[in-house]
Formats: C-alpha cells, structure tokens, sequence
C-alpha cells in the first residue's frame, strides 16, 4: 500500500511537478522585468498624453466658448436650417470634451492608485461565541462541555493569506480557544501551510499543516458549518476537523467534466476525539482512538448539473492509518464484550490497522436568478471505520475487528437573503463497540445579517443507545459568530 | 477491502497521468474566452469574431455579484485562454474560489489572460475605508460602469487589447471588428441619448447600487436604493425614510433589477405613487436583452414608458 502511494507522489512529481525547472523560473523573471520596464516607458508616454490631452482640452474649452459666443451673438431669426448647423457642432465638441476629459481623469487616476496593502497580507479575525443549556453533564453526554448553562468562546480565529512568490501562496489558521477542561486560553496553529498556484498539469501541492481532504465537512472550520456543532460521526471517527500535518496533491482531471482527486499523506489526522463514557458494563474503552503517525488519505469528487438550478455533487474518501499501539491497562476489550484485558494476565492490547471510508452528496437547489434569496441544500455523509486489535502475551493470542458505520443528513432551506433553517438527523455506532450508538436530532435557524454575522439558533436530542452507558440529552444552542477584515468565500465551502 | 478505494484511485489517478501526457494545448482551433457576465461575452464575440469562442458563467438572470460557483465552471475555465471581468471587485463573492480551482496559469490574476475589463475606468463611490461599516460588495468603489454605453467602450477597447496581445497574428481582424462595433455602439449612442432627452432630471431609485454611471450619462438623478447598503437589506426604518424622502422630492421611478424580490419595490411604489419597472443589468435579464445593445435600448425604452405612465397618471388627476 505504501509503495503505492509512494509511487504516485514519486511518479507525479518526476513528470510534472520538476518540468518547470529553475532555468525556466529565471527566464519567466527576466521576462516580467522587461514587462516592468516596458511598462514604466508606457506610463512615461502617458503621462505625455495626458499633458497633450489637457493642452487639446483648453484649445477645445476656447472653441466652444467661441462658438457659443457665436451662436449667442447671431441668433437665427427665422432660418432654422442654417442655425442648426453651429448647434450640432456644438454639441458634438462639447460631447467629445466629456469624454476626453473622462480618459484624461481616468488615465491621471490610473497613475496616482496606490494598493496600501501591496505587501501586506490578508488578515482576517473570526469570533465565535456558543451560548447554550444541556440537560446532562459531560459524564452522561461524552461531550467536553458541562451540563446546565455554559458560555464558550469556541473560536478567536486569526486567517493569515498571501502569495509567497509567482508560484505558491501561504496562508495560517490560528486559533485561540478555551480548553474545555482547564479553561485556558491557549492558541493552536489550526493551519499553516504553503499551496501551489502555478504547476502544470492541474496539479496542485498543499504542504505543512492544514485540513486534510477527506469527506465533505471535515475540513470546513466551526464557524463554517451549517449548523452549531460538528457531527458526532466527524467527532468520533476523526476527531472533529480533520487536521494534519504533511502534504497533500490534487488533481483536476483534463477532461470537460469536473472531476477533483486528492492524495495525501500525513503524521495525526484529526484531533483527539472527544472523552467516550463508560459502557453499559462500566468499563471504559478510555478515550476514541485517535488518528496517530502515518496517515494516507484521500478523495475524489465530481459534479452533475441536473438542471440549470439543480446539481448533484458527490464524492468518495478514504483514509489508512497503519500505526500500532499497545494499549495495557484494566480497559474493555474491543466490541463490548464483557471481559477485560486483566483476565487475561501478562496479556497486552495493540491496536492495528484503522481504516475510514466515506461517501457523501450534496444536492442543492439554487435558483440562477434569485440565489441569494432562496436555495435548499440537502447533504448527506456515510462513512465505515475498520478498527483492528490484536490480543498478545502470555494468555490466548486472538484479533478483534470491529466495524461500524455512521452518518449524518442535513437539509437546509433559506428563504431571503438574512433567513435559514433546518433540520440535521445523525447516528453513529461506536468505533470501538458497534453496538453502542447514538441517535441525534438538530432543527436549527440562521439569521445572518451580512456575511459576516450571523446568529444561529439550534435544538439537540441526543438520544443513546442503553451499551452506550449515556443517557438522553437536551440541548440548546445559541451560536454567534462574526467576522472582521479579509474573508474568502472558499471553494470548498461553496 | 480497505485499502481498495485507494488503490483504485491510485491506479485511475496514474493511468490518467500517462494518458493526458501533460496539458492539453491552449491553442487548440478557436480561442477560448470566458467571461464572468453576459455583456463583457458580448464583447467578446463582437470584438474576436468568429476567432474567439466566448462562454459566460452568468446566463444573464443571475445577479452580478452572486452567480452561484458551479463546478462545471471549473473545466471550463481551465481550458481558457483569456478571463475576462468586471473588476472593481464585482466578482469578489465567486471568482477568487473559482480562479484558484481552474488551475489554469494562464488566467490567474496578473497574467496577461487575466483581463480586468475596467482599466481606464474612474470608479464612483470609493469608499472611504474597506471597513465593512459600508457593505462588502462594493470595497474598490461601484462596478457598474458598463451600464453607462460611453464607459462600456472602454471594456470593449480593453477586450481588444487583450485579444490582440494574445493573437498578433490577428491584430487586423480583431481592429476591423472592434471599430465596426464602436462605430456601431457610437451611432446608438446618439440615438439613446436623443431618446433619453426626456428623462433628464427624472429621479429615481433602484434595488441595488447599479446605476450611479447610467445615471450621469443621460441626466438623471440617482436618488437612493432600497438596499440599506449594497449587498445589505433595508431595515423597516431605512424603507419609510427612504418613502417620505422619495415623496418629499417627487421620485418618479422605482427601478427593481429583476434578480431581487418584487415585494418591498411594489410596496414602495404604491405608498410613493412612483411607477415600478424591472430592468435588466445585463444582456440575458429579461426576454429580448440577448445582446448589450438589445439590453440598453430596453433600459431606455423601460424608463420613456414609466416616466410617461407617471404623466399620463399625473394629467388624470
Ligand atoms: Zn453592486
């Protein structure tokens, strides 16, 4: 498998990504600096048109007040037709005074503009407060937020971007967040990474750390999503946004159709997934397991115009984490058996293989005409876990394999360019124990003054399964999230 | 099992590679331009003739700040030779996304395929910082200069540059072209601005921030916009101001583009006793605008009837 991958990236690289050698680069520089003198001439000859057009302007300002004076002096008592004459000539010159005095104005402008910000990168904040109730406490929720009334600054969200050069932009994601269990402040670098704006062959290489492309919202930032809070199968099987640090390469096929391919390798993906409770034996399993070392990832998607105001887009992800850990300790066995490790002394846990496999769709409705006032978007997304265990050591030598699905559907109505609503339906089965799983129920609503405010009202029943050990929960959110400064409207977050 | 979907993509992914054997050549039998709105591809086509062929994003209905970002915009992009936009950051809301996906070099921005139609252009209404106190539509100033027929010139001459940049060998067609549609479009000129002599001094509003150019051009006088500020919606207090203002000062028009809700305009014209029109801000917004002269003369033609329909019902009472 890895030399696979391997191969691709190797393979890729040596055709397309070193053809534009550095020879190449020099000659492209020189020909920009000639353009740049080039210009500097033209601009110099401009500047002498533009004396001339304003010398033109004076002799044509004098004429008119010439004729003016003329037509005044001799008004055409009765001849009409002879009069006509000097008044079209009139308008005429003063028509071509307007516009000569527009390019004049135009040209003179065009020389003064200045960008303040020329070297300056974008810079954007993003603030996101969740105010919210929840009738159970994290011990009975598996959730890192209390019970009863919480407050939570979730995002401060600094995004950084500009070119690095002709041939790539950077851009950084940092974000400032209380810890839920300390609750200190304390930044993280979200993301941190260099793009490729110019290899040939529709490539294009993504390195350091960002969100890894797998699925449909697990690289959307919080503030991003369609509704308050990440879906519980991102949650659990990924651990929230699907972070990485590496380097990923996508493809967009040559043909007429859009077809997008991503391949990725990366060390972690994710973040460690949220606290699981006790099961329905009172065990623990301790936390998810998180995406730890070696990670190749991937994606594909497509697109279908169904018709003019309807598309389908849908897409398929994968993802290998080969890495192994021991896991000792008085912890339930994989799957919600009844045993523990202890009965089986001088024995060790590993975990093997993880695996992840999505599909996902996204059917939106948006009127050509009358988008930004009406739409509905209905986005599903399945994914499968393959989680591998071996028992080792001095007991019985045995393997667990434990395969779960989980999902989530949303469909989202707006109805003016402020208003939207909808509905979110989520179950996952436990990565870890299949048999233990969660049901989940979210009608929310959005009022977004502007891009760049937006309040979200959203309702939770998380309903658990009795092997889950949790118990049902309500929940009320209230999220307000804002942004100052430089925003971009992603291509994934269309 | 697992590892299948991967091994799947892997192999599509480098039989794909050997396939395609690098990028398909640009110049392939006609040159490609892709154009944001409908009118700058009108240009296009008057200017490169049968040499050029022309694609739109907007079908003309959209509104020109949100046409929604299609992935099927995306190959298409990617084979172009020339972009061809607005400027002024009219696109803002969908053409930096759809630029980066293209992956096409050619046409990122700063490139000679990257043809920013407003250069030259004096932009109105700059604002005073990029603070978004003012909406965030219009950040380098108002983008809708090519509804002025003087100001659409200059789009037309920069699309001619472009083009002739691109195909020196071609330079004598594309002048030929482009003089017999600035001769054409002067001549029209002069009859849309006969035509308009009624309108001087007419006030009016519209919906959106599109005509402040349109306006200076034939005399008019842009009273206000129903929007709060461009790309915001009004408040219930901005509407009754904008009513007893609109009374107070005898604003004869309420011009809805037809891409916003009918509703609040018709509100507005009933309580004011304005007359309503929809018109269209580009070629392709209502029937019979397929082409940019098309879509002025109806502008002009839509705003004689309802100056003159405010008359008539004047003369009534
Ligand atoms: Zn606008």
């Amino acid at each position: 498998m890895r030399a696979i991958i391997a191969l691709i990236f190797v393979f890729v690289f040596s055709s397309c990504a070193f053809a534009q050698t550095t020879e190449e680069r020099l000659q492209e520089l020189e020909k920009t600096m000639k353009k740049q003198e080039q210009s500097i001439q033209e601009l110099k000859a401009l500047q002498k048109t533009v004396k001339k057009q304003e010398q033109t302007i004076e002799e044509q300002r004098k004429l008119i007040e010439q004729l003016t004076a003329k037509t005044k002096l001799a008004p055409p008592p009765g001849a009409p037709a002879t009069a006509r004459a000097p008044q079209t000539a009139v308008a005429e010159v003063q028509q071509q005074v307007e516009e000569l005095k527009e390019q004049v104005s135009s040209v003179a402008d065009a020389q003064r503009q200045t960008i303040p910000s020329k070297f300056n990168p974008a810079i954007g904040l993003v603030g996101e407060t969740i105010f919210s109730y929840r009738s159970q406490g994290s011990e009975f929720t598996g959730s890192d937020r209390p019970g009863g009334f919480d407050v939570f600054q979730r995002s401060v969200e600094l995004n950084i971007a500009a070119s690095v050069d002709p041939f790539a932009k950077g851009y950084a994601v940092i974000n400032a967040s209380a810890d839920p269990v300390t609750g200190e402040a304390a930044a993280v670098v979200e993301e941190a990474a260099i793009q490729t704006t110019s290899l040939p062959c529709n490539l294009e290489l993504k390195a350091g750390r960002f969100f890894g492309e797998f699925g449909r919202l697990g690289y959307i930032h919080d503030h991003e999503l369609p509704f308050v809070n990440r879906p519980l199968v991102l949650d659990q099987y990924i651990g929230g946004e699907s972070m990485t640090d590496g380097a990923q390469l996508n493809w967009l096929l040559p043909i007429e159709h859009y077809v997008s391919l991503t391949a990725g390798v990366g060390d972690n993906f994710g973040a460690s997934p949220n606290l699981v409770a006790i099961n329905s034996n009172g065990l623990t399993n301790g936390e998810y397991r998180p995406i730890n070392g070696l990670v190749y990832f991937g994606r594909g998607s497509t697109s279908f115009d169904l018709t003019p105001d309807l598309s389908l887009e849908p897409g398929i992800s994968g993802l290998i984490n080969p890495h192994a850990l021991d896991r000792n300790g008085e912890i339930a066995l994989p799957n919600g058996t009844p045993e523990t490790l202890p009965q089986y002394p001088g024995s060790t846990l590993t975990e093997r293989e993880r695996s992840l496999e999505g599909v996902d769709f996204t059917l939106s409705w948006k009127p050509l005409r009358s988008n930004q006032f009406e739409s509905l978007i209905w986005g599903t997304e399945v994914l499968r876990s393959g989680n591998n265990y071996d028992v080792l050591g001095a007991g019985p030598v045995f393997s667990r394999y434990v395969n779960s699905y989980g999902m989530y559907s949303y469909l989202t109505y707006k109805w003016s360019r402020e208003w939207s609503a909808g509905f979110l339906f989520e179950g996952v089965e436990n990565a870890e124990d299949n048999l233990n799983h969660t049901f989940a129920y979210s009608p929310y609503i959005t009022w977004a003054t502007s891009h760049w405010n937006q309040l979200r009202l959203q309702y939770t029943h998380t309903a658990p399964n009795a092997e889950s050990g949790l118990r049902p929960d309500d929940a009320v959110y209230l999220q307000w999230a804002w942004i100052i400064g430089s925003h971009a409207h992603g291509w994934q977050q269309r | 099992m697992k590892s299948n979907l991967i091994r799947i993509l892997s192999i599509a992914a480098i039989a794909a590679v050997l396939l395609s054997g690098g990028p398909s050549p640009a110049y392939a039998a006609k040159i490609r331009v892709v154009t944001t709105l409908t009118d700058l591809a009108d240009f296009s086509r008057e200017v490169g003739g049968d040499l050029v062929e022309v694609n739109s994003l907007a079908t003309g209905v959209e509104d020109t700040h949100g046409v929604p970002m299609k992935p099927s915009f995306v190959p298409i992009m990617n084979r172009a030779d020339l972009l061809v936009l607005v400027g002024f950051d009219c696109e803002h809301a969908f053409l930096p996304a759809l630029l980066e996906a293209s992956k096409n070099p050619r046409i990122q921005i700063g490139k000679p395929g990257y043809v920013d139609a407003s250069v030259g252009i004096l932009p109105k209404d700059v604002p005073k910082s990029t603070d978004h106190y003012q909406g965030d539509v219009h950040p380098y100033g108002n983008p809708h200069y090519i509804l002025d027929p003087v100001l659409a010139k200059t789009a037309v001459g920069n699309i001619y540059n472009a083009l002739a940049e691109l195909a020196p060998q071609h330079q004598a067609e594309f002048k030929r072209n482009r003089d017999a549609y600035l001769a054409k479009l002067d001549a029209k000129i002069a009859e849309w601005k006969k035509q308009a002599a009624p309108l001087k001094g007419v006030k009016f509003v519209s919906y959106h921030e599109h005509w402040p150019y349109f306006a200076d051009r034939f005399g008019m006088v842009y009273f206000g916009t129903i929007e709060l500020k461009p790309g915001i919606d009004p408040t219930p207090r901005h509407i009754e101001e904008l009513i007893s203002s609109m009374k107070a000062e005898h604003v004869s028009i309420v011009l809805r583009e037809p891409q916003f809700p009918e509703k609040v305009p018709s509100q507005i014209a009933e309580q004011t006793g304005a007359t309503l029109v929809t018109l269209p801000i580009m070629p392709g917004g209502i029937p019979n605008t397929e082409t940019y002269i098309k879509m002025e003369d109806a502008i002009i033609h839509g705003l004689l009837a309802a100056e003159q329909a405010r008359e008539n019902a004047h003369a009534m009472k």
